[in-house]
């Protein structure tokens, strides 16, 4: 199924900072998930099915509160709804004939904003043929070491302090955060980072659950627009 | 909460996040990279990365609660700042931010 030097050089690509800003994140969930009296398969499940950490935070919260099971299903698609431009976005770079189309929907899976990033980041350098076997590498670790990290903290939880926890959560975002700056190469993309940043805590106030969405899309489509003449880089 | 209920809700976290991704597969369709709708759901997919963001550093849930809002509006000005200044260096920078928001709420 895959050229082995492509996937494992995928691989290698997610050891490291990328494994260490969403492990990080992952260990934290794990922590949390224990301290909420959750247990390990739980937990397991949770990230190696879902692997989408903003959704899994609010299934376990709506699980808490006693959430109808329609109500943990659309509070989590609409937490997640991110992944829908994203996957979109990221099919065509990694598509190729060699790919019968169910391995897409496999791939998918693995689809997160970490291997997102980091697929968009190299993926010019890469042959069109390999970049589905490189992409099924970064992004297949990615998903494996989050599994193992959830457990992980769910076993260490007593071992981690509350500094400790707070500094772990806070690195994702951050994580995130610096490779959407790191990517700013097109005016459209730089007016769009910056009214999202400003639109979502707006909104924040007026539809809660909502307001990321619409800010997204909103502060998207106005950089696409105002910028539309802009040539293409990445 | 039983353990039944625990496990159909996580199956249905699982159907609904699934599902966004599945739908991204067949939107995706033949879309070619030079179309126009390829880039417009880029900037799209950025906006929404940084809608979540601005809201995790501005009004969080969980956790980051427990931390105050200028810290976190500080150590995320500090993680660009330390960016630029270590020649962009990822790790250092995203480490740093963490550590000045822990200091900043409980040593400082």
């Amino acid at each position: 199924m895959f050229k082995s030097e492509s996937f494992k050089n995928g691989v290698k690509h997610a050891i490291g900072v990328p494994a260490l800003g969403l492990g990080s994140s992952m260990f934290a969930f794990g922590v949390f998930l224990h301290s909420v009296g959750f247990d390990v398969y739980q937990s397991f499940v949770s990230t190696f099915f879902t692997f989408a950490l903003p959704g899994q935070f609010v299934m376990a919260e709506n699980i808490l509160a006693g959430g109808t099971i329609l109500n943990i299903f659309l509070a989590v698609l609409l937490t997640n709804a991110r992944l829908y431009p994203m996957t979109v976005n990221l099919v065509p770079i990694i598509r190729h004939p060699n790919y019968s189309k169910w391995k897409y929907f496999i791939a998918c899976h693995f689809i997160a904003v970490t291997a997102w990033f980091n697929m968009f980041a190299v993926h010019k350098t890469l042959k069109q043929e390999n970049k589905f076997d490189y992409f099924f590498g970064l992004g297949g670790f990615l998903w494996f070491n989050s599994v193992v990290c959830t457990v992980l903290g769910y076993y260490f939880s007593s071992f981690v302090t509350k500094e400790i926890l707070i500094g772990m959560v806070f690195l994702n975002p951050m994580y995130f955060l610096i490779m959407t700056i790191g990517n700013l190469v097109e005016k459209k993309l730089i007016l769009a980072v910056v009214l999202a940043a400003i639109l979502s805590p707006i909104l924040y106030h007026i539809v809660p659950n909502w307001g990321v969405l619409i800010s997204g899309v909103t502060a998207g489509t106005a950089g696409f627009y105002f910028f539309r003449n802009e040539k293409h880089v990445g | 909460m039983s353990a039944d209920y625990i496990y159909i809700a996580l199956l249905a976290a699982s159907l609904g996040t699934y599902f966004c991704r599945a739908m991204g597969v067949i939107s995706a369709g033949t879309l070619s990279t030079e179309s126009p709708i390829f880039h417009w759901v880029k900037c799209v997919s950025i906006g929404v990365i940084v809608s979540v963001i601005s809201r995790i550093v501005l009004f969080p849930s969980g956790t980051l609660e427990q931390t105050t809002s200028l810290s976190r509006i500080i150590a995320t000005l500090s993680l660009v700042l330390i960016y630029f200044i270590s020649k962009k260096n990822i790790l250092l920078s995203v480490v740093s931010s963490a550590i000045i928001l822990v200091l900043l709420n409980f040593y400082i």
